[in-house]
């Protein structure tokens, strides 16, 4: 029988409607404030560290000065589960170029870092520079009014006793790296094109002219660039490197501090929710088992009259269940209008949302609602079963 | 004697701590008979009740123990919509008990909501009319005299012609001027509906039952501990 239990739920809160009120007013003012703070650790806090662990060169390893890494320390490391990419360097002194220039517009950009690239590189995507090849970050390609399609000319210098030389290469200009990913003036190039940068400052028997003719691979390399696939492997990672005997450090380093940061707050609110449910689940078993001893005459003529056990014990499980359930709703209702308040107060903030609910936590909020009523209910239902018929027979 | 009228009842009673015992002794009744539980306040009239109505878990204090009610035997395994019910019990008491948060037509109509049973409307709205109840039954209790209310109650109980209807103390709460009225209504309206009719008052001497049957009541203390016993065969030890 749920239909006359639910019934004689229903009319007693409404009978009571000030008492119902009051209660509901006392979930929507434990539970509204909770979801503000959720929506804006989710919205503010959560976007800005959600840039940070989607921003690739905040998971890069940079290598500390010159080494020298042979073909099995690229091949191992590469194999690692936790390494994104990895790509032979040369000595950061050949990862120069004198200048960079847009010919036709006659743009110059003199000492432009040069950034060795390969497939899979986190910055380009799915891009692949080949030899002959170059991306240029957004900001370079801007400055010399490159653009796809185009051709940047590649100057590197060299001085052999006393008299400077210039070799030249043609790039053709096959990417632009967006400012979000990187910021700074810089061209990525092929690996041989680059190892060809080292060899014609390294060996005067090459001439500006054969300079880009030899070998593509070499048996070793003095540096590497290097990404992990998370933020949280950027540990283990530099603790592996220095083992294999690569001296790194995180290009971000303040990066894993912000990780742990989310993870700290993440617990911080959790406990803070905890705190705050445990708090409500008492003040709710309380009222219910309040409103039991103000009805108790009339569960024990309940009995009297022939309503089971079952049904009489379930009228304090549904007001329970009706109570949270109005009270999570217009706690959505007002924490909605907060939300847009504030989402529309701070709407000069680009592309995020300052106070944000998922999906989940809506999910989340109900499910811990439902548990929250059912089990609140319990010492309710515990009260019911000790009032017999005997109540309603002595009552004068 | 009648043993297979509406209540045949022989040595029930029940424990009230480890110094009271309220017992029935013997009881008998016919369809349409009234009698009156005639004992003094605090003697244990509202348990005796609930002792008959088998509301209360009874004891059986000798072999012979007999608990029977609309020909049905009552054991305490026997589950209580066998014998209750609003087409076997009515039950109006001295508090005039109405759940608050129920208008008095949903008040009157709850036995039988409970049941599943259906009340036969003529005689519900003939109830309402006698009991001069049209016009108010979607009030609220708070919203109703303390008579209305009372006249609730005895609407409540009556609705599904019971076999038998138990009357606890039912105009206690009345003013006098209202206690014969009351107490007549119940009168012919029990005999309408051709319940057995069970009175517990201590004012039994009143015109309205005053030709009912009286049960008597005695007390006796056994081993430090009191019995109160009703029983219609203690009818002329009472009045002496």
């Amino acid at each position: 029988m749920t239909g006359l239990p639910l019934t004689l739920a229903v009319k007693e809160l409404r009978h009571d409607w000030r008492g119902s009120l009051c209660f509901i007013a006392a979930l929507v003012g434990v539970l509204a404030p909770m979801l503000v703070v959720l929506a804006l650790k989710n919205g503010f806090i959560g976007t800005l560290i959600d840039r940070l662990v989607e921003d690739p060169s905040n998971r890069e390893l940079l290598a500390v000065g010159s080494g020298a890494y042979d073909l099995e320390f690229f091949e191992t490391i590469g194999e690692r589960g936790d390494v994104a990419f990895i790509v032979p360097a040369t000595r950061s002194i050949n990862t120069v170029a004198n200048s960079v220039r847009n010919r036709p517009k006659r743009n110059l950009e003199r000492a432009v870092p040069l950034i060795p690239t390969a497939q899979g590189d986190p910055l380009l995507g799915d891009l692949i520079i080949n030899k002959g090849e170059a991306a240029l970050s957004e900001t370079l390609a801007e400055e010399l009014e490159l653009a796809i399609g185009d051709t940047a000319e590649m100057i590197i210098g060299r001085e052999i006793d006393g008299v400077s030389q210039n070799a030249i290469a043609e790039l053709t200009v096959t990417g632009i790296v967006p400012e979000r990913l990187y910021s700074r003036y810089a061209m990525f190039i092929s690996l041989p094109d680059l190892l060809a940068i080292e060899r014609f400052r390294d060996d005067r028997t090459l001439t500006p002219e054969t300079w880009r003719d030899g070998a593509e691979e070499q048996d070793s390399y003095a540096s590497f660039r290097l990404y992990a696939e998370r933020l949280e492997d950027l540990r283990a990672l530099e603790g592996a490197l220095t083992d294999a005997g690569a001296q790194v450090r995180p290009r971000a380093e303040n990066a894993t501090v912000l990780l742990l940061f989310r993870k700290n707050l993440d617990i911080l609110y959790a406990a803070v929710a905890l705190i705050a449910a445990a708090g409500f689940w008492a003040a709710m078993a309380a009222n219910l088992r309040g409103v039991v001893e103000r009805q108790r005459v009339s569960f024990s003529f309940l009995d009297l009259l022939g309503l089971s056990d079952r049904a009489r014990k379930s009228i304090p499980v549904f007001q329970s269940l009706i109570l949270v359930g109005l009270g999570i709703c217009v706690t959505f209702i007002i924490v909605l209008i907060i939300l847009v308040t504030i989402n529309a107060g701070f709407a000069g903030a680009p592309q995020q949302m300052v106070a944000l609910l998922g999906v989940w936590d809506v999910i989340g909020t109900l499910i811990l609602g439902f548990v929250t009523a059912l089990t609140a209910s319990a010492w309710a239902v515990l009260a019911i079963d000790k009032i017999g018929t005997e109540e309603v027979l002595r009552h004068a | 004697m009648s043993t297979a009228g509406v209540v045949h009842i022989r040595d029930i009673g029940i424990r009230l701590g480890d110094e009271l015992v309220v017992m029935v002794d013997t009881l008998d009744m016919d369809a349409g008979e009234v009698v009156v539980l005639d004992a003094i306040s605090g003697a244990g009239k509202s348990t005796a009740l609930g002792l008959i109505a088998g509301a209360l878990p009874a004891e059986n204090m000798s072999d012979a123990a007999i608990h029977r009610l609309s020909g049905i035997d009552i054991t305490p395994d026997l589950p209580r919509d066998r014998f209750s019910g609003p087409t076997k019990l009515g039950f109006v008491l001295q508090t005039n008990i109405l759940i608050p948060y129920l208008t008095l037509s949903e008040n009157i109509d709850l036995p039988m909501t409970i049941s599943g049973d259906t009340a036969d409307a003529d005689w519900r709205a003939h109830l309402v009319r006698a009991l001069g109840l049209a016009g108010i039954t979607e009030r609220m209790p708070t919203e109703v005299s303390v008579g209305q209310r009372q006249r609730a109650t005895i609407a409540r109980a009556l609705l599904g012609q019971p076999d038998l209807l138990l009357l606890d103390e039912p105009v206690s709460a009345l003013d006098p001027v209202n206690v014969g009225q009351v107490e007549r209504l119940i009168e012919v309206l029990a005999q309408d509906a051709n319940s057995a009719v069970i009175l517990a008052s201590h004012q039994a001497a009143r015109p309205a039952f005053a030709d009912a049957r009286r049960v008597g009541h005695k007390t006796e203390e056994r081993g430090g501990v009191l019995y109160s016993r009703f029983a219609d065969t203690y009818a002329g030890e009472a009045a002496a």
